[in-house]
């Protein structure tokens, strides 16, 4: 029996509203890399983020090497040798990689921050762990792999022996994966104790020792990587109801382009060129996927056909209309919409009405306004009703800030307004971020009904699933520039992975 | 030129120390995340202590530090209203230099029975203060970018949530550097005080608001403020002597003027701290 | 019900303001009752003690449509006092320059100084706009700046100083002034332009897409740009109407209660405007009940000097008082949960 290092009993956590964890028992051993699987909402990241002191439970007790032990915050936590690398780096972007990874526990000479003693001991880390970073590197400079790592290091600085990662696969490629990999190994051998959550079950099969799956905030069961199959954990996971997939039918394009781009070239919010140079076309009833690794240019390549992003070069049309670097709303009269990656940053007023947000972009039109001196609040209440009912997305009155909605109906109610001006095409980030199973199957199947009636679609996301399942195309993006575009089953998802992480140079 | 004289270049000096130190207090609590724009409130509050302490007791030195300590309650009203009641952080400083004019206009009836103004009191050597300042400046330039407390004030402004898990207390962090910030302030209003030797309403006019400009101007570091702050000094300086060849509306003008220039062609390049004015909320639990 | 949930902090805080106000009254040796009753009385006594606060409230109005109208577009207009300036010396000099009917001279006097508070409003918009500055020190800097040019204006030696013994200009036509309410009163249909102008602004805000636009830009400008609206046009916008606003602000002193420019005119009206805006929590409507408050301060402030019970600016320190409570709704809602989770405590632990 290998000696336990947490244990965690009948842990309760209440949210306003949801109950994200419902009693759950986990146990962790040393020397064990255990995996915490689930589908997206069943309740792991809170789990773990109760073992690591950001939330507090409602009931349950935590034993911390055999005794029990109230872990009140991350800081308490990290004291007791607990480290979490989460989804949302906690790095500050402009300090550099020692800065970053002494900030709270610096090493001094006098009053002063030693700096050399700090960097022989990120040096003496890196080679331990073979965590290759430059020390002397500011933050925004790095990869997202490389900010990974530095997570890790600054984990293991801090003197972790349990380690969380939350989804660390989720911002990396297959390669970045195998690395990654192989540093749990070596901290597995090192007697560390470590938990690794995930939703995609061949990771878990491959790394785990143990795995536990959540699902609605109840722990389904415990066992040895060794007896688990794909069929049992899935079944486990999402219990008597089917993974869903969505199949898109065979829809011949009439092969009219829809949205043409020709070397498009814009620049970060650096200044730095992010989009160097990018060529392709949409055509009619075809969803063309945007495959690649986050920070590749994509958010830069959307908001640049957007008309978010001043364009350095270049063309954008519109069907046969040039729209290079015309506003949204030129954009959305020639039948282009945009769903934005970030609903809160840009998708949604929260404190607007949900009235207000359903006109957002076509307030001015006509039909809702009389010049720019008056609204036609009727009219606005009813298309908003109808929008609503249309969608069905559920809220608590028309007037209701939309703040009060949950997130799977913010983003109905985005789809609801973006989908009924019928566009021609669609450009969408990550529509399906943050959803549960039945808000993501509800936006593929608008879009899947929008390929069906004509529309073309870009469908960008870092969810290589996703992209897979959905488009006709997929285009990979590479530092900036489209490296491959295949068809749809024309290469497996090790070839893409290849492509994102290297670019042209991994066809050989 | 007359108005060119080496005098025009150490007065600047002394017109540049209240503007260098508000700029060094604002550097302060807004690297750790806070705007204060009641500098101007807190700067005039540390001149009225310092005249009512030195008038009445006659000591300088204690009603230096009695300013200090006014400012520094300030900046804690400010803090408290900003960070634990996240209230909006202009909003709150705006309505503590209105609370201060009150106060002021208040006191000096009640005190003196002129409105605004003090009779003269005793001072000390303004030039101490000036040396004073420039060695904080000093230190602080160290400090923020040399030492382990330097770089958790950075983190606090940048990444607030970040310093939380490495166990610095957020909320804390900004009170102290806030209240940091009203100190410096209330030792501006004392230098004001002691440069003039008595208290008008009117005597900050505005620096606090160039302090913030230069500060601004400067980057957020302590030196490149103060070297900003000294500019201002220098026109202020410099527009005092030009009254006699100019109306002194127009010269009065100057300081200002200068300020909005600078801004326009300085702020763009400017590294505003990520988390600066957005109140932080602790993930509850 | 809204209008409850959204002024009950309000009053709190005037309450708290005023119960602390006493505290300092009492601590400076001063009767408590007597200061009270007299800032009662000296507001709301007579009709004429109405009407001085309502002369007072006037010009407060505009300040603080002034500040809310930037405000709601999530921009901080410190300046209002400078624009008044401008507007009011703007409006004087229309009024004494030209010769028109009755009804038409005013009105060209109030565009004229709407138009240079305008201007006023306008450069800090566009630097913050273009340019990045922040537009909480521009606005504070003009102000100064407006403030020393009008008055050079109407000094000795200044193109418009109109009678030897005080700097100011010629009185404006009597075809420019705006008609008194009330005789023996100052108060004059100012106060009336300041009503409408705010049921305007409540127009503008709430019921036109222009007014959509603006609060969206305030709100959030991310999803404004990609809502297709043209923010920094909206900013430039926004500080252009806060000048604006404020300028026709000085246009109503100037042809109503004054008749005429004079150096150095405003006792801070300006600033009120901050005070007001936010303490009418940036809207239109509770912006003349903000500003009839402070203007009864004013007034009452003045007659408790008068009767020689203590000095006037009791009544600033008060307002300081209620602008300091009003910006933090938390404060009551702190106190709440302080009590709340005591009880709690002893559930959950």
């Amino acid at each position: 029996m290998p000696a336990e290092a947490v244990r965690m009993e009948g842990i309760v956590k209440r949210f306003p509203g949801v109950v994200a964890n419902a009693g759950i028992d986990f146990s962790l051993h040393w020397g064990e890399v255990h995996g915490l699987l689930g589908e997206n909402g069943a309740g792991k990241t809170v789990l773990m983020s109760i073992l690591y002191g950001l939330y507090q439970p409602n009931q349950g007790r935590i034993f911390f090497r055999g005794k029990e032990t109230k872990i009140r915050s991350p800081h308490v936590a990290i004291q007791l040798g607990i480290g979490m690398v989460h989804q949302h780096f906690m790095l500050v972007p402009r300090l550099t990689v020692l800065e970053n990874m002494a900030v709270g526990w610096e090493p001094r000479i006098g009053p002063l921050l030693d700096r050399r003693a700090m960097r022989r001991r990120i040096e003496s880390l890196i080679s331990d762990y073979g965590l290759e970073v430059d020390p002397d590197a500011r933050v925004e400079e790095l990869s997202v792999g490389e900010q990974q790592r530095v997570e890790i290091l600054k984990a293991l600085y801090r003197g972790a022996e349990v380690l969380i990662l939350d989804e660390p696969t989720a911002v990396l490629v297959e390669q970045e994966v195998e690395a990654l990999f192989s540093t749990v190994r070596a901290l597995k051998e090192q007697g560390k104790a470590v938990v690794f959550i995930t939703h995609k079950l061949h990771e878990a099969l491959e790394i785990c020792d143990r795995i536990t799956v959540l699902r609605r905030g109840k722990n389904v069961g415990t066992l040895p990587a060794s007896e688990a199959t794909e069929e049992r954990l899935a079944e486990m996971m999402v219990g008597r109801e089917v993974v869903f997939t969505v199949t898109p039918e065979p829809v011949s394009s009439q092969g009219q382009v829809l949205l043409s781009v020709e070397g498009l070239q814009a620049r970060d919010d650096r200044g730095v060129p992010a989009v160097r140079g990018v060529s392709f076309e949409v055509y009619d009833h075809e969803i063309l996927g945007i495959a690649g690794v986050q920070g590749n240019g994509q958010k830069e390549l959307v908001e640049a056909i957007a008309g978010l992003r001043q364009p350095t070069g270049g063309r954008v049309r519109v069907g046969e209309r040039e729209l290079t670097g015309q506003s949204p709303s030129k954009l959305a009269a020639q039948g282009l919409v945009h769903i934005p990656e970030d609903r809160h940053l840009r998708g949604l007023i929260l404190t607007f009405s949900v009235e207000e947000n359903a006109v957002l972009g076509r307030h001015r039109q006509p039909r809702f306004a009389v010049g720019p001196w008056a609204q036609r609040r009727r009219a606005i209440r009813i298309y908003a009703q109808e929008l609503v009912e249309r969608f069905s997305v559920s809220v608590p009155s028309l007037s209701a800030p939309v703040r009060t909605l949950s997130g799977g109906n913010q983003q109905r109610l985005i789809l609801a307004r973006e989908l009924s001006r019928d566009p021609q095409v669609i450009v969408a980030v990550q529509p399906t971020r943050g959803l549960d199973v039945g808000g993501m199957e509800f936006v593929w199947e608008q879009f899947l009904e929008a390929r069906r009636n004509g529309a073309g679609i870009l469908l960008v996301s870092m969810d290589l699933d996703e992209v897979m399942m959905l488009a006709d195309r997929i285009a990979v993006m590479y530092q900036g520039e489209i490296v491959a575009v295949v068809r749809r089953g024309e290469a497996t998802k090790r070839e893409l992975g290849l492509l994102m992480l290297r670019g042209k140079g991994a066809v050989d | 030129m007359e108005i060119l004289s080496f005098n025009l270049f150490i007065s600047a000096l002394r017109l540049a120390t209240p503007i260098a130190l508000v700029a060094l207090g604002e550097t302060y609590s807004e690297r750790a995340g806070v705007i204060n724009v009641g500098v101007e409130g807190m700067a005039l509050a540390g001149a009225l202590t310092t005249a009512v302490v030195a008038y009445f007791t006659g000591w300088p030195w204690l009603a230096l530090i009695a300013a200090i300590g006014v400012g520094a309650l300030l900046g804690a009203l400010h803090a408290v209203w900003s960070v634990y009641l996240r209230a909006d952080h202009v909003v709150s400083g705006a309505a503590i230099n209105l609370l201060v004019l009150g106060f002021a206009l208040f006191l000096t009836r009640v005190i003196w029975g002129w409105r605004g103004t003090s009779p003269s009191a005793p001072t000390m050597n303004a030039w101490i203060l000036v040396g004073v300042g420039l060695f904080l400046i000093g230190l602080s330039q160290v400090y923020i970018f040399r030492t382990p407390w330097g770089l958790r004030l950075r983190v606090v402004g940048e990444h607030p949530r970040a310093a939380d898990t490495a166990g610095i207390n957020v909320y804390r962090t900004r009170l102290a550097y806030t209240v940091l910030n009203g100190a410096l302030c209330g030792l501006a209003g004392a230098f004001l005080f002691n440069n003039l030797g008595r208290f008008t309403d009117g005597m900050v006019g505005g620096r606090g608001f160039i302090g913030i400009a230069a500060m601004v101007v400067g980057n957020y570091r302590p030196l490149p403020a103060l070297a900003a702050a000294y500019l201002f000094g220098f026109v202020d300086a410099l527009q005092m002597r030009l009254q006699d060849y100019i109306p002194s509306q127009f010269s009065l003008m100057l300081p200002y003027f200068l300020t909005v220039i600078v801004l326009a062609g300085f702020l763009g390049k400017a590294q505003v701290p990520k988390a600066l004015g957005k109140p932080y909320v602790k993930e509850q639990g | 019900m809204r209008w409850i949930r959204e002024t009950g902090p309000v009053v709190g805080a005037i309450t708290l303001a005023l119960g602390v106000g006493a505290i300092v009254t009492a601590l400076t040796g001063y009767s408590v009752p007597q200061v009270f009753r007299h800032l009662a009385v000296g507001a709301f006594g007579d009709w004429y003690r109405l009407a001085q606060t309502l002369t007072q409230a006037t010009p407060i109005i505009f300040t603080s449509l002034s500040f809310l109208i930037a405000f709601r577009a999530g921009l901080f207009n410190i300046g209002a006092e400078g624009q008044l300036y401008m507007g009011a010396f703007f409006a004087a000099w229309a009024g004494f320059s030209f010769q028109l009917p009755p009804v038409l001279h005013p009105i060209v006097c109030l565009l004229f100084g709407a138009a240079a508070g305008a201007v006023w409003g306008f450069i800090p918009g566009w630097l913050r706009a273009k340019r990045g500055a922040n537009e909480f020190v521009t606005t504070m800097m003009l102000s100064y700046v407006a403030i020393n040019f009008t008055s050079w204006l109407v000094a000795p030696g200044g193109p418009f100083h109109g009678t030897a013994w005080a700097n100011q200009t010629v009185r404006i036509a009597t075809s420019a002034q705006f008609p008194r309410l009330l005789r023996g009163a100052q108060l004059s249909w100012g106060l009336i332009v300041g009503v409408l102008v705010a049921f305007l602004v409540w127009y503008l805000l709430f019921r036109t897409p222009r007014g959509y636009e603006l609060r969206a830009v305030g709100q959030n400008p991310l999803a404004a740009e990609y809502g297709g609206i043209n923010v920094t046009r909206n900013m430039i916008l926004a500080l252009t109407l806060a000048g604006a606003l404020a300028g026709m602000g000085g246009a109503a002193e100037t042809l109503g209660t004054h008749r005429r420019f004079i150096e150095l005119f405003s006792p801070g009206y300006g600033w009120d405007g901050i005070a007001g805006g936010l303490i009418a929590r940036a809207h239109p409507l509770g912006a003349i009940l903000a500003a009839v408050m402070m203007g009864a301060l004013r007034a009452g402030g003045q007659a408790v000097d008068r009767a020689g019970v203590a000095p006037a600016d009791l009544a600033a320190v008060i307002q300081g008082l209620v602008i300091l409570f009003v910006v933090a709704p938390e404060l009551i809602r702190y106190f709440r949960r302080l009590v709340r989770r005591k009880k709690l405590g002893d559930i959950e632990l």
